[in-house]
């Protein structure tokens, strides 16, 4: 089987991709992040696991509608789905614009300033009242 | 097959695995003047190679740096029939072993864990006591450079740890603002991640990709803490070396090991001794195909308990949602808190022992813990995931149960008949399945976990009953005990048989606890390896 992303594959994965992740409700859509560009060879690049289901899908939706092939995907070939829409959503959501949307700067560098100042949870009494209840282990037996 | 390629050097000492007991013996030996050889099947791993700093992260999360090696399928790894398993095995095969994964949450064992039979009349007592291991948990809290604050209740006194206590977050905040609420216990939890700067490794960013591989040198995973020190002081760690066989010489004493290489050549490596330290599937795996003709079951296996009593912590969880931004991307993950709420046993409520919990971060939008999925097509996609993610994401952790499962002689490891690895080495097969007494237990303790998530505000909660992705702990299949009939070593993990032949990881555990184990792996190694070095002039050795 081939496994060149060619244009027509491209289009087929842009709209299935597009069914699955729509524009709504203030996000794009996964073809305006432009998931089926240089984003899916990249993945694909990474993940050349997912290859193999994931071209076997766009080729079985060859000629068909987004919904349609989805769906038939999903109940016949739920493993070239998954690769499809891992794809799709792995792409949208390592995209500048859709991290923006949902508030997420990726797994970020936020070092506490100060590691000695004493802890929130100390300085307004939450753990003074764990430790009045005193202690809950069972000591060694004698 | 080619013939075998000996090493002229028999080594004092030789250690098959560089993970964490490995590498706490190696260091100890080494800088005591011992002439330490270590074979690892595995490479060194780069930080430079981790994607915890990349936009790519979940989605190389899922494959490349998962923790399951028959995902992961690496070249290094060695395959598991988990097919009559209720639990996969979660390992990493490199040096520092499953530290480069482990979320570092480093717990130790209460007092009642080392006398399950005495306080519940179940399983075994351990030969060792809380009070036995006390020094070298704090020891190795040292090494390792500990993060956490001390006078936790559910322990007796101790020292203070070496560093601070990571930030727990808004997630941490609002998991402890509802246990106070019930009046239930709670505690920052302690981590093996420095919240500052510490013995040549850097301050924790908070960056929450620590079960995937720290990029920030941060996380105290053993090839960082203890193989430089290692090296250092003289030892030799041969990577890509993976074993087949434990040799034995005519007197029945360990002589060293037979290992392929990456160039698929066999070695013999010597050793006036031998310390097994390749994880509790690794180590029966290797006693079992190393048979010598004396035992049936393979090399130190008298007792017939070489791979027998497999425990691996079932992990239940309660994921709660919640109407306000808690940030719960970030770390440490790593734990925020824990509770030992429900830790010790309560005949009333129907089951034995318990669990301890932790509150981790819940990851980024792609959703790393698929184990949790399963939703129809029409719910998980469409508008509907963009609902999902701004309804869920960064509004959401979890409490994390740790279900303290009992020794079982039917949980076993085995060697598989036909799955092998790379090298055509026969492969482990497991046998695990829950007990009545963990189904009890998980179901009482998610009930609770859910009051702990109302309590703390929860709009919406999930519970997952059984995660099957969940076996990081690898207890109990070389146990320790006093009589050679029921245990494989002795407390000290000296092989009843073999007098040469050491366990120090852990295998040699008599009960699981409910806690993360390696602490105690580590404290039980240095324990060990400190009563080798006192008493090497004692010890028989292979001529």
């Amino acid at each position: 089987m081939s496994t060149k992303l060619d244009d027509n594959l491209r289009a087929v994965f842009a709209g299935i991709a597009d069914f699955l992740i729509p524009e709504a409700l203030g996000m794009p859509s996964a073809s305006q992040v432009d998931v089926h560009g240089e984003l899916a060879d990249r993945i694909l690049g990474l993940r050349p696991d997912l290859r193999e289901d994931f071209m076997r899908g766009l080729k079985a939706a060859e000629g068909k509608s987004s919904e349609a092939a989805a769906q038939e995907l999903n109940t016949k070939d739920p493993a070239a789905l998954t690769a499809i829409g891992l794809v799709a959503s792995a792409g949208y959501y390592m995209t500048p614009k859709v991290r923006e949307l949902i508030g997420y700067k990726g797994q970020e560098s936020r070092p506490e300033a100060d590691p000695d100042a004493t802890p929130e949870y100390v300085a307004n009494g939450m753990l003074q009242q764990v430790i009045d209840r005193g202690p809950i282990f069972k000591p060694t037996p004698r | 097959m080619p013939s075998v390629k000996k090493s002229p050097k028999v080594a004092d000492v030789l250690i098959i695995g560089a993970g964490a007991s490995g590498s706490i013996a190696a260091k100890h030996l080494a800088e005591n003047g011992f002439d330490v050889v270590c074979l690892e099947q595995g490479g060194k791993v780069d930080n430079s190679e981790f994607w915890g700093d990349k936009p790519e992260w979940e989605l190389m999360s899922q494959k490349r740096w998962h923790p399951n090696p028959n995902v992961r399928d690496l070249e290094n790894d060695y395959p598991v029939d988990t097919s009559d398993s209720d639990v996969n095995p979660l390992m990493y095969n490199a040096v520092g072993g499953s530290t480069i994964l482990f979320a570092a949450h480093w717990q130790r064992f209460m007092p009642s864990d080392f006398r399950v039979k005495t306080l519940d009349g179940v399983a075994d007592d351990w030969p060792i006591t809380y009070e036995d291991l006390l020094p070298f948990y704090e020891e190795v809290d040292i090494e390792m450079g500990v993060s956490g604050l001390g006078g936790d209740p559910a322990y007796p006194p101790g020292k203070d740890f070496p560093l601070p206590p990571l930030p727990i977050g808004k997630i941490g905040m609002k998991a402890a603002e509802g246990m106070n609420k019930l009046g239930w216990h709670w505690w920052p939890g302690p981590n093996a991640i420095p919240s500052k700067p510490y013995d040549g490794r850097n301050q924790c960013v908070r960056r929450g990709a620590c079960l995937t591989g720290c990029p920030d040198r941060a996380k105290a995973s053993m090839d960082h803490t203890h193989w430089p020190k290692a090296l250092a002081a003289g030892a030799t760690l041969i990577t890509g070396a993976r074993v087949r066989e434990i040799t034995v010489n005519d007197e029945g004493l360990a002589s060293g090991a037979i290992y392929i290489d990456r160039n698929g050549r066999e070695r013999e490596q010597k050793a006036n001794v031998v310390i097994m330290c390749a994880n509790g599937i690794g180590t029966p795996r290797l006693l079992q195909l190393s048979n010598t003709g004396r035992d049936s079951g393979g090399l130190a296996n008298s007792s017939g308990l070489v791979g027998k009593n497999l425990m691996m912590h079932p992990y239940a969880a309660v994921s709660g949602k919640f109407d306000e931004p808690l940030e719960s991307w970030l770390g440490p993950a790593g734990q925020t808190i824990h509770s030992m709420q429900w830790y010790e046993t309560d005949a009333s409520r129907g089951f034995v022992r318990g669990a301890k919990w932790n509150v981790m971060p819940s990851g980024g939008p792609l959703g790393m813990r698929a184990a949790y999925g399963g939703k129809a097509l029409e719910d998980s996609w469409g508008e509907n995931l963009h609902r999902n993610t701004k309804k869920v994401f960064g509004r959401s952790f979890e409490w994390g149960i740790i279900a303290e499962d009992l020794p079982d002689e039917t949980n076993t490891v085995t060697i598989d008949p036909n799955l092998t690895d790379s090298d055509g080495i026969p492969a482990p097969k497991l046998t695990y399945k829950n007990s009545e007494n963990t189904e009890r237990l998980i179901d009482f303790h998610l009930e609770r976990a859910k009051e702990a998530m109302a309590a703390a505000g929860a709009i919406e909660m999930s519970a997952t009953r059984l995660m099957r992705d969940c076996g990081w702990h690898l207890m109990g299949t070389a146990r320790m005990g006093n009589d050679p009939k029921t245990s494989v070593v002795n407390q000290y993990g000296q092989s009843h048989d073999v007098p040469n032949l050491y366990i120090y990881d852990g295998s040699v555990f008599v009960t699981s606890s409910g806690f993360n184990p390696t602490g105690t792996i580590t404290a039980i190694a240095l324990r060990s390896v400190k009563n080798l070095i006192a008493n090497r002039r004692n010890q028989k050795v292979a001529a």
